[in-house]
């Protein structure tokens, strides 16, 4: 207490008073300083910001091209997958056409060949017939000679019997129109 | 707290320079000032140099983490750097200039922080307090004792000594940016007016004229930068220590004790209020400092430019034109 009492009656000091030495020192001190400074301190510092300010910026622009990039596959994937969806729905429609078309071929190529059928089958039953009935007309001739042999009770030779049948299917063909 | 209290007695008492342990040693006055100027010179080299290693972009082995910077005392820093690089220096000065003058503009400016930071440490207090705890002999011994006890401590840029010095090298610093920008002989005629007065004989007498304002303006220009820095240092630390006087005074006054105490917390509250005030006006003249020099270096790389309206500026408002749009101008205690 009492020693800052003392300084106090010393006075202060006039506040506006030139000193030499601390102008001196502060003079030389940041010279020192800013010599130091500006070959250790500074252009690190600088060059580190310019660096990450590039680096900021650049990676930036590089999220910036790759928004812009997706956003562009993105449209043209929407596209493409319109495009695909709408080639897929005429890819159906034709595949239902062509099935379609097929079916109904297949569906005459059916009916055209039962038809065919049909009709072979009706002249192999018609040429059956004829062939029945031929037949049945030359047996009954040898049926009618041999009757008529035993009737006339002679025998009738080959030539006879010829003229015989000739004779009587003529006769039976006449009898039939 | 009593002595500290007893120290208002006189408020200046305890913010103006002082003599510190040194001189006795060094056989002449070595002021506490000069002490803070070299320990806040270390502290500048050490922190930046620091920072410097921390913020510089790492090898590609530490990945992604080389480009961040490490630690806090670095990121301030660097904060601190590219804040006032590129929203004020680059702006003002344009990127030419801020560039140029980016190492000297901000070494001024980390040196007057960091001096004005270490004011605000009350270390001549502790030693005051560290050496009240021992003997007490005669008034004489006291004295002398004190002269002898104080180490560190103070406000270096309190002292208008050290501001000037300061300024000086500001003054350096204005003065080689108009040589470079125009010359010995473009510099030369500028004080007296610019080539085009010059050359007018019929207004010859109006040259010597121009040529003091000219020359005062050059002073001018840079000792309102030490007075102004000066004025703020002192007129807060000397706030602080007249708040911090009223318990004493009212001890003094004979009032109850309970009264001296109120006092003393109400004055005490304040003070710790005023301390954050004067923590802000640590940062804002460092910056004041550094931003005026800068702006008066810039009027020299434009006068060459704008010759004739720099002129017509400077005539209408004086050299401190540029000080009154700066934020700390409208800042004073």
């Amino acid at each position: 207490m009492n020693l800052l009492l003392l300084a106090n009656s010393e006075g202060p000091g006039n506040p506006v008073s030139f000193e030499l030495l601390p102008a001196i020192t502060a003079f030389v001190v940041f010279g020192v300083a800013f010599a130091i400074l500006a070959t250790k301190v500074w252009p690190t510092i600088s060059k580190a910001l310019d660096e990450r300010n590039a680096k900021i910026v650049g990676e930036i622009k590089a999220a910036e091209d790759a928004r812009t990039a997706a956003k562009a596959a993105q449209t043209e994937f929407e596209k493409s997958l319109a495009n695909a969806r709408e080639e897929a729905a005429n890819m159906i429609k034709q595949a239902r056409a062509d099935a379609q078309r097929i079916a109904d071929e297949l569906k005459a190529r059916n009916e055209q060949e039962l038809a065919e059928r049909v009709s072979r089958a009706n002249a192999d039953i018609e040429s059956a017939r004829k062939a029945a009935v031929a037949e049945l007309q030359a047996q009954s001739a040898a049926l009618a000679v041999e009757v008529a042999s035993k009737i006339l009770r002679r025998e009738v030779n080959d030539q006879d019997n010829a003229r015989l049948v000739q004779e009587s299917l003529q006769e039976l063909a006449s009898s039939r129109h | 707290m009593t002595l500290l209290l007893a120290s208002g007695a006189n408020p200046l008492g305890h913010v103006l320079d002082q003599s510190s342990g040194f001189s006795e040693k060094f056989g002449t006055d070595v002021k506490l000032s000069v002490v803070s100027l070299i320990v806040g010179a270390l502290i500048v080299l050490v922190w930046l140099l620091y920072s410097a290693s921390r913020i510089r972009i790492g090898p590609e082995s530490q990945g992604h983490a080389r480009w961040v910077t490490k630690g806090r005392a670095a990121q301030i820093v660097e904060v601190l750097v590219d804040g006032l690089y590129s929203q004020i220096l680059e702006p003002v000065m344009g990127a030419r200039l801020a560039r140029a003058w980016l190492p000297f503009l901000f070494s001024l400016f980390f040196f007057v922080l960091v001096l004005n930071l270490m004011g605000l440490v009350p270390l001549m207090d502790i030693q005051e307090i560290a050496h009240s705890f021992g003997g007490h002999g005669t008034e004489e011994e006291n004295a002398a004792a004190k002269k002898a006890m104080l180490w560190i401590g103070g406000t270096a840029t309190a002292s208008l000594s050290v501001n000037m010095a300061l300024a000086l090298w500001a003054f350096l610093a204005i003065q080689w940016q108009s040589v470079r920008e125009l010359g010995v002989k473009g510099t030369l005629e500028h004080l007296c007016g610019g080539p085009e007065l010059v050359s007018n004989k019929g207004l010859w007498f109006v040259v010597p004229i121009i040529f003091a304002v000219e020359v005062l303006g050059m002073v001018i220009k840079p000792a309102a930068l030490a007075i102004r820095l000066f004025a703020n240092m002192v007129g807060g630390h000397t706030l602080m220590a007249t708040l911090m006087m009223f318990g004493a005074m009212a001890g003094s006054a004979g009032l109850a004790m309970s009264a001296v105490g109120g006092i003393s917390l109400l004055a005490g509250g304040f003070a710790v209020i005023i301390t954050f005030l004067e923590l802000f006006v640590a940062f804002l003249q460092a910056f004041v400092f550094m931003f005026l020099t800068g702006v008066f270096i810039s009027q020299m790389a434009h006068h060459g430019e704008h010759h004739d309206e720099e002129h017509g500026h400077e005539d209408h408002h004086g050299s401190e034109s540029a000080a009154a749009h700066a934020p700390g101008a409208v800042h004073g205690h």
